[in-house]
């Protein structure tokens, strides 16, 4: 059973070798980021403050705010990477982060090797890696390039090997930084397909986008997040 | 600081665990670091041995004429010292940037620390590994046969990994926190390299310099190179690098248990 609790979760961040030069940091404020104060000689900037947020199987929650609202924090928050400086978290289930899709791809390794490298970053054995590698060739039909080093693909191509893994197991909770959409109009079809089978097996998505009407049509809820904080629900 | 409460605050042996465990990951990603790096040439890792040989062959008889001692004995002794001293500084080095480096996996998903500073030492052994090869002609031009004592290479060489290990935590936490640190254990394994007797016998040391020998780099050195030269380290040794592997172990786990999750904020 996926479940996602937060009570009064905040993350501060502590900035070591920032210029002291305390306008800019005024400005960076009111233009872009959380709230910055000083504590000890040591500038923190408030990235998340007292955030409240209950999920439970079946939400779909759209995270939306400005540039450095604290979006991805809060992504990297519920995936375990920044521990809260404050506040409970509980956490239940299996956690599949598609924060970063490209995590641990290495451009001088062939396909074959990547599939094997970015699965183990994943979390997944060895054998469940070579298990899964027929079906991630096949979905991301690169073929005989998955023997050539990554370096040589176009973009679009590294994107569809990166998809194709990430993708290929299923998870309770699912974290996205904005929706993967890979490669050319063909492939964008059957990713969409995938996607959405991904998401429909997973208990709760949360998932972070500058776009209304993504968040509109695949989550049931949405908070904005200004300054670190959860402004509406 | 205010109080956190949440159930992924996992006990930090636990954390620790949860990255020694995962061996496929670390040893394949230690094994990629070695291949990508010379996959585009011709003799691939065999360059390791390559350059490590010639380094050798280059310093041996110099240094044996400089001190005027016989080659048979200093040879053998100079492969070695050359040898293992390229995998401390090694470790040592690469210790202080395992986060540092870390920083794109730490920051984008959830992973126990304990596993990029396996990574690292995994990366050095692959090294040691093909550098010890050089030493098989070596001693066998010098005429060194097998002795049982040589297994003793075995404790020592888990004694050097426990201390790898707690020293890549310790330096790779402390460093990823101040930056100035790696800078300053690069001049310190510098000068140590000196006060260690890799490159010159410790015999040659008059009596008041043998304080210099009670450096745990040099007695590390001792207990891994005198065994495969044929000799028996003196149990002074071993109890001094009992005693050092304790403080190593002890400020390790402090810093550890206080930091393993902090680190992320640091990157």
């Amino acid at each position: 059973m996926a479940h996602i609790s937060l009570r009064d979760v905040s993350v501060h961040f502590p900035v070591y070798g920032a210029g002291a030069n305390s306008f800019k940091k005024t400005l960076a404020a009111s233009v872009t980021g959380g709230r910055l104060g000083k504590e000890t000689g040591v500038t923190v900037v408030q990235a998340l403050s007292g955030i409240n947020l209950e999920l439970k199987e079946g939400d779909r929650l759209g995270l939306v705010g400005h540039n450095g609202a604290g979006k991805s924090t809060l992504l990297r928050t519920l995936a375990g990477i920044y521990e809260p400086s404050a506040g409970e978290f509980y956490r239940q289930g299996t956690v599949a982060s598609l924060i970063d899709p490209m995590l641990g791809i290495e451009l001088d390794a062939n396909g074959f090797e990547n599939i094997m490298l970015r699965g183990l970053i994943m979390g997944l054995g060895k054998k469940k890696i070579e298990k899964l590698t027929p079906d991630i060739c096949e979905f991301s039909g690169l073929g005989e390039y998955l023997n050539m080093p990554v370096r040589t693909y176009s973009t679009g191509m590294l994107m569809r090997l990166a998809f194709s893994i990430s993708t290929s197991t299923e998870a309770d909770i699912l974290l996205m930084d904005e929706w993967l959409s890979v490669g050319d109009a063909e492939f964008t079809e059957h990713a969409e397909i995938r996607m959405k089978k991904v998401v429909s097996n997973s208990g709760i998505l949360v998932l972070a986008s500058h776009s209304p009407d993504l968040i509109d049509r695949e989550c049931n809820r949405v908070i904005r997040l200004e300054h670190g904080s959860v402004m509406h629900e | 600081m205010s109080k956190v409460i949440s159930n992924l605050h996992r006990n930090p042996w636990a954390d620790w665990w949860d990255g020694t465990r995962r061996t496929d990951v670390w040893w394949t990603l230690a094994w990629y670091d070695i291949v990508l790096r010379y996959r585009r040439s011709l003799l691939g890792p065999l360059w390791l041995t390559l350059s490590m040989g010639i380094m050798i062959l280059g310093m041996g008889p110099l240094y044996g004429s400089l001190f005027k001692v016989d080659l048979t004995l200093f040879f053998p002794h100079l492969a070695l010292g050359v040898i293992f001293w390229t995998f401390f500084s090694g470790v040592v080095n690469e210790s202080c940037s395992v986060f540092v480096n870390a920083n794109n996996h730490l920051k984008q998903g959830y992973f126990p620390i304990s596993m990029f500073v396996w990574r690292c030492i995994s990366r050095n052994i692959m090294q040691l590994a093909h550098h010890l090869v050089l030493y098989v002609p070596v001693a066998m031009w010098a005429g060194k046969s097998f002795s049982w004592s040589m297994w003793l290479v075995i404790p020592a060489f888990l004694i050097a990994i426990v201390n790898a290990h707690a020293l890549g935590l310790l330096l790779g936490l402390v460093c990823a926190r101040f930056r100035d640190v790696g800078q300053i254990v690069s001049s310190v394994m510098q000068m140590l390299m000196f006060l260690t007797p890799v490159m010159w016998l410790p015999e040659s040391l008059p009596d008041r310099g043998k304080l210099i020998l009670l450096n745990p780099l040099a007695q590390m050195l001792e207990l891994l190179r005198l065994p495969l030269l044929g000799g028996t380290p003196s149990l002074g040794t071993w109890a001094g690098i009992l005693g050092w592997t304790a403080i190593n172990l002890f400020l390790a786990s402090i810093v550890f248990k206080r930091t393993y999750r902090r680190v992320v904020y640091w990157l």
